[in-house]
């Protein structure tokens, strides 16, 4: 197995029957995958009071979704994978069968509210087998939060002569700005192979509407490193101010936008300084700029070629 | 599949053009879960509050009629959106019903997306796709 095993060809071929089996039983995955979509709750900000409609990108065997479910959430998962998908509704399966044991898992803080319910069991989740390059197959408008663990670097690779990856995500995320409900917000965790690769992503997401930016967790360690992007609707809190003090034109939009992408910053941190568009520079070799040079060679007491109309003309052909 | 998640789908091929919505639904299998999910009543009935304004509620109860389930009604008033009894009724309706075998169809296009153990199958070819300008 390589590092990266988006190298190796489609995730579907990779995460097959045994590589899920094995995927969903390690437990260092499992802690791994826990932590990351913990993490990626907190980024959410969900109210935690009001069950939401959650989707899981990339949601693999449901590792992630156990962890809504748990949070009290409902989701619909969607992977690539069949294999995954397979393991993950043979769990949920089995969980609805038996109703659950007093387990150590409730150990969390929704400890007080799990205990008064006694015959459910079932998941709250549903699966769905999509690539999400393809555009995501949903009405407009429909989920509360979208999240997504370790898969959206999967989009940056292409596995066929037809599939272009920057057409794929552009595709994914322009079908998430739609199927997201306004003020929703997005995390998606995802391995950049290279830094230009979460450039290339997050500058994706920000074309397509989104506000954001991508947060790196322990920057400086080489294994535990993440990234995750954080994208919401909500382009007011920081622009604000900013808005006010310009005029809002289509261009200055766009610049704002772009100046949202910041890799390697939290996005609070991520307060857009003001720059000036840089002046477009003219090209060098003008004719005025080869007559003023040449005045001023003259003025220096050099021999210079008088100026004619040939000046600064362009050849017919090369040498 | 579950029918929450029926009422969420839509066909996003190039063809459909947006509007390949509700797909319809031709069960061979359905499963009926008799455990509701694992989530306490008070929190069903304020999911299913908060959804009520995303459904398409005449594609819910085709769909719930086509999954041999007659007993929604056909329009939704607000009484009904605030009757705790109903909601509950409702959460189990979109939770607790799944669809196990069978075929979903494409009202535009007719394109087919089977459903095989409980999973739907959306995956589309790269020419069916949605075209995009870079």
């Amino acid at each position: 197995m390589t590092s990266r095993p988006e190298l190796t060809g489609h995730a579907s071929l990779f995460y097959n029957q045994k590589e899920a089996r094995k995927y969903h039983s390690s437990s260092r995955m499992i802690g791994v995958q826990r932590e990351i979509t913990e993490r990626a709750m907190e980024l959410l900000r969900l109210d935690p009071n009001t069950p939401a409609l959650i989707l899981d990108v990339g949601c693999g065997s449901g590792l992630s979704g156990q962890i809504l479910e748990e949070n009290g959430h409902v989701w619909l998962g969607c992977d690539v994978s069949r294999d995954m998908l397979t393991v993950a509704n043979n769990t949920a399966k089995q969980q609805s069968q038996q109703p659950p044991k007093e387990e150590s898992m409730q150990q969390d803080d929704s400890d007080d509210e799990e205990e008064e319910e006694e015959e459910e069991g079932a998941s709250t989740g549903d699966l769905m087998h999509h690539d999400m390059g393809t555009g995501l197959p949903f009405r407009p408008a429909t989920f509360d939060a979208c999240i997504s663990i370790s898969a959206l670097q999967w989009l940056c690779y292409s596995n066929s002569k037809n599939q272009n990856p920057k057409k794929r995500l552009l595709r994914f995320f322009s079908s998430l700005y739609t199927v997201l409900k306004r003020g929703g917000r997005a995390v998606l965790q995802f391995y950049p192979e290279t830094a230009d690769q979460a450039v290339l992503i997050s500058e994706t997401a920000t074309k397509v509407g989104f506000a954001g930016g991508v947060v790196v967790d322990y920057p400086n360690s080489a294994k535990a490193k993440k990234h995750y992007l954080v994208l919401s609707f909500d382009r007011s809190s920081t622009q604000q101010q900013q808005q006010q003090q310009r005029p809002l034109t289509t261009g200055m939009h766009e610049q704002q936008q772009q100046q949202h992408v910041t890799v390697g910053s939290t996005m609070e941190g991520a307060n857009n300084k003001k720059k000036k568009a840089p002046k477009k520079k003219k090209g060098v070799k003008t004719k005025e700029w080869i007559v003023h040079k040449k005045a001023m060679q003259r003025k220096k007491g050099k021999d210079v070629r008088p100026d004619t109309k040939y000046t600064a003309r362009r050849r017919p052909h090369k040498f | 599949m579950r029918l929450l998640t029926h009422n969420t789908l839509r066909n996003n091929t190039a063809d459909a053009k947006g509007k390949g919505f509700p797909l319809k639904i031709t069960a061979t299998e359905i499963r009926v879960e008799e455990t509701a999910p694992t989530m306490e009543v008070d929190r069903q009935v304020a999911f299913c509050k908060n959804m009520l304004s995303r459904l398409d509620w005449p594609a819910l109860v085709q769909a719930s009629r086509d999954m041999g389930i007659p007993t929604l009604p056909p329009v939704l008033t607000d009484e009904m959106a605030h009757d705790t009894a109903f909601l509950q009724a409702l959460y189990k309706i979109l939770m607790q019903v799944h669809l196990e075998q069978g075929m979903l169809t494409c009202p535009v296009t007719g394109r087919e997306f089977p459903v095989t153990n409980g999973i739907p199958n959306m995956l589309l070819e790269e020419e069916e796709c949605e075209h995009v300008k870079l």
